[in-house]
């Protein structure tokens, strides 16, 4: 079943009314269960696709469709509800909310979904422990590691229930023992309860790791490769 | 949580935070002491002119005001002064003999206000008693004894046990002349009332203007009225008017209407006062959570990228800024409360400009004073205040697209 289907996607920057073409013609199909890279030089359009994707980003041109939802009908306050119940996000910066304690950070958002205190602590724990952080719930983010923090980054990702988690670079602020972690704890995500990846990455730790390895070159798909041994 | 994010945001940067706090603590201070000071004065003011000079109520021959002439005196006094014994509602009231005339030393002469007073009542009535400065307030058993402000006694060049004649018109229209003896110099808070106004005995005055009519009852030209509870002035001077249709009965308020006016002017001047500072606050306010906005741009983009959506962010700041400003209002609330409370029992001794606050009937010592309602309006302002700080820093972060926020650095 498909996840994310994307059809003729561009993106034309107009910068200093110059047109740019970031993103030239994808199409792209990921599936349920997938854990996916999408690799490429500086500049090959790999951030664009995330956030048009991730609902952050409209295309210039090109279909994005979301499980059932046609994104681009949606609107601005739609895609933010949409964001909210549909997909995870895991920034390269870890982007937590520093005066909230790791707990309340993963517990943010479904406050953002309104749903009951008892539930919301509930499965907040569930998480942190499924990311190995139960000793760690209450300090907040300034007290935690970088790996640290992007381990609860994917716990508040997968909060929501979310279709599928959008990676923006997750393993670049890590040092090895750190991505490792984290990328084990994403895998056996991936592998146990079927959770969705979508990455982009330079990092070929996390290539290494990958199912299927998307490549951009100028914006446009250069490969996309099925792996049959990804290293697990 | 949103709550607990709003506050704990604002402690990010809490010497900052603490900086508007005590902006917003010293703003309201300020506002409230400035309250204080005018409304104690201006309530000085009134009650020093009602003590002195007007009284609550007073009541006359209905002719008496615009001819204010010797015959017109007030019928049926004995009756209406029985009534006001009775009366729950007045607390003391002053029968007075009244005459328009010249008061002359050897040295000079000015006119005067001649008020003839029972002096046992008119203490009780107006504070002349209090106000002697030197010599007594009348000595027994003598007759003639007259009480002189003592600016008056200056430019008469004039002092205790001296001599002065009053010259001025009887019942009958004929000009009459009677010498009375300086027993006693008195200083109020208004130096006009000082140099026109002087005391006699009402026996004495009503002996002069009755002249040899003999068996003529004394005549009483103004009755003044203390009520009980100042509140209530109204109250009593319908009742007397409803039991006295053939007299004049009018309140301090119609008597001096700029006594009423300046009762509402202080409301009105400190609401003034609270909004200036409030006009300041805002603009502390604003820059503060500007501030904060611009330096969590990214942080904001990543709540909407998560999904908060645009109100909930706006509803955030909101929060925000109103607990900023809230958290430093008990602050400068209590602060102004206290300092109001100390003047109100220590007033704030302005000596120094006594000839001044004279000339306008002010006193020198001001008791802080102020009208309950003003807190509640301080804190209805004051959040008032957050709501107008809120919004432009508010509207700034809904304006934020995420994609562009989270890549900034």
């Amino acid at each position: 079943m498909s996840v994310i289907q994307i059809a003729q996607v561009y993106k034309i920057y107009d910068a200093d009314k110059i047109p740019v073409k970031a993103l030239n013609g994808i199409d792209l199909n990921i599936l349920a269960g997938e854990f996916t890279a999408i690799v490429g030089p500086s500049g090959s359009g790999k951030t664009t696709l995330l956030n048009i994707i991730g609902g952050l980003d409209r295309p210039s041109a090109g279909h994005v469709q979301i499980g059932e939802v046609d994104v681009d009908a949606l609107s601005d306050g739609r895609l933010i509800d949409f964001r909210r119940d549909h997909i995870g996000f895991v920034f390269q910066s870890y982007n937590l909310i520093p005066v909230l304690t790791a707990l309340e950070n993963v517990e943010f958002v479904m406050l953002l979904q309104k749903r009951g205190r008892q539930e919301r602590r509930q499965r907040a724990i569930e998480l942190l422990k499924a990311v190995g952080l139960e000793d760690k719930m209450g300090k907040r983010p300034s007290e935690l590691s970088g790996g640290q923090q992007q381990r609860v980054a994917v716990a508040r990702a997968l909060a929501s229930k979310p279709a599928f988690i959008l990676a923006d670079e997750p393993t670049a602020n890590l040092d090895s023992a750190a991505a490792s972690n984290l990328l084990d704890i994403m895998a056996k995500l991936n592998r146990e309860e079927g959770i969705t990846f979508v990455f982009s990455t330079h990092d070929q730790r996390v290539i290494d790791r990958a199912r299927r390895v998307v490549t951009l070159v100028d914006g446009a798909i250069a490969s996309d490769m099925i792996k049959s041994d990804p290293v697990v | 949580m949103l709550l607990i994010l709003a506050w704990r945001n604002i402690w990010r940067n809490p010497t900052r935070s603490l900086v508007v706090l005590g902006a917003i603590g010293m703003g309201i201070w300020a506002a409230l002491f400035m309250t204080g000071f005018a409304t104690g004065m201006v309530r000085g003011y009134i009650e020093g002119n009602i003590a002195t000079v007007v009284a609550h109520i007073q009541i006359h021959h209905p002719e008496y005001e615009q001819e204010k002439e010797a015959k017109f005196s007030i019928p049926g006094v004995p009756t209406l002064l029985g009534a006001m014994e009775k009366d729950a509602g007045v607390k003391a009231w002053s029968a007075r003999t009244l005459a328009g005339g010249m008061i002359s030393s050897a040295k000079a002469s000015r006119g005067v206000t001649i008020k003839g007073i029972v002096p046992g009542k008119e203490a009780l009535t107006s504070k002349i008693k209090e106000n002697i400065t030197e010599g007594a307030y009348f000595e027994s058993g003598r007759k003639f004894q007259i009480l002189l402000g003592s600016k008056l006694a200056g430019k008469l060049k004039v002092g205790l046990r001296n001599k002065v004649v009053l010259t001025f018109q009887d019942m009958e229209g004929n000009i009459t002349t009677g010498a009375f003896r300086i027993s006693g110099l008195f200083t109020s808070n208004n130096s006009v009332f000082d140099e026109t106004q002087v005391f006699v005995l009402q026996e004495d005055l009503a002996g002069l203007l009755v002249g040899g009519m003999e068996g003529f009852p004394v005549p009483v030209h103004e009755i003044a009225i203390m009520c009980a509870d100042p509140g209530n002035v109204s109250v009593v001077q319908q009742q007397i008017l409803k039991r006295f249709p053939g007299v004049a009965v009018k309140s301090y308020r119609e008597i001096a209407p700029e006594l009423e006016l300046y009762e509402r002017q202080i409301n009105f001047v400190s609401l003034v006062y609270l909004v200036i500072v409030m006009l300041a606050l805002v603009f502390g306010i604003i820059n503060t959570m500007l501030m904060s906005v611009l330096e969590r741009y990214r942080e904001l983009g990543m709540l909407m990228a998560i999904g908060m959506n645009k109100a909930r962010i706006f509803g955030m700041i909101v929060l925000e800024t109103l607990l900023l400003t809230i958290a430093g209002a008990p602050l400068g609330v209590a602060a102004g409360a206290l300092t109001i409370h100390y003047f109100s029992i220590n007033p704030l001794d302005l000596s120094a400009f006594a000839d001044s606050l004279n000339q306008y009937g002010l006193g020198t010592r001001i008791y802080f004073a102020m009208n309950p309602y003003v807190y509640s309006q301080t804190t209805a302002l004051l959040i008032l205040t957050a709501f107008v700080s809120a919004l432009y820093p508010a509207l700034r972060a809904i304006r934020l697209k995420p994609v562009e926020a989270i890549r900034k650095i």
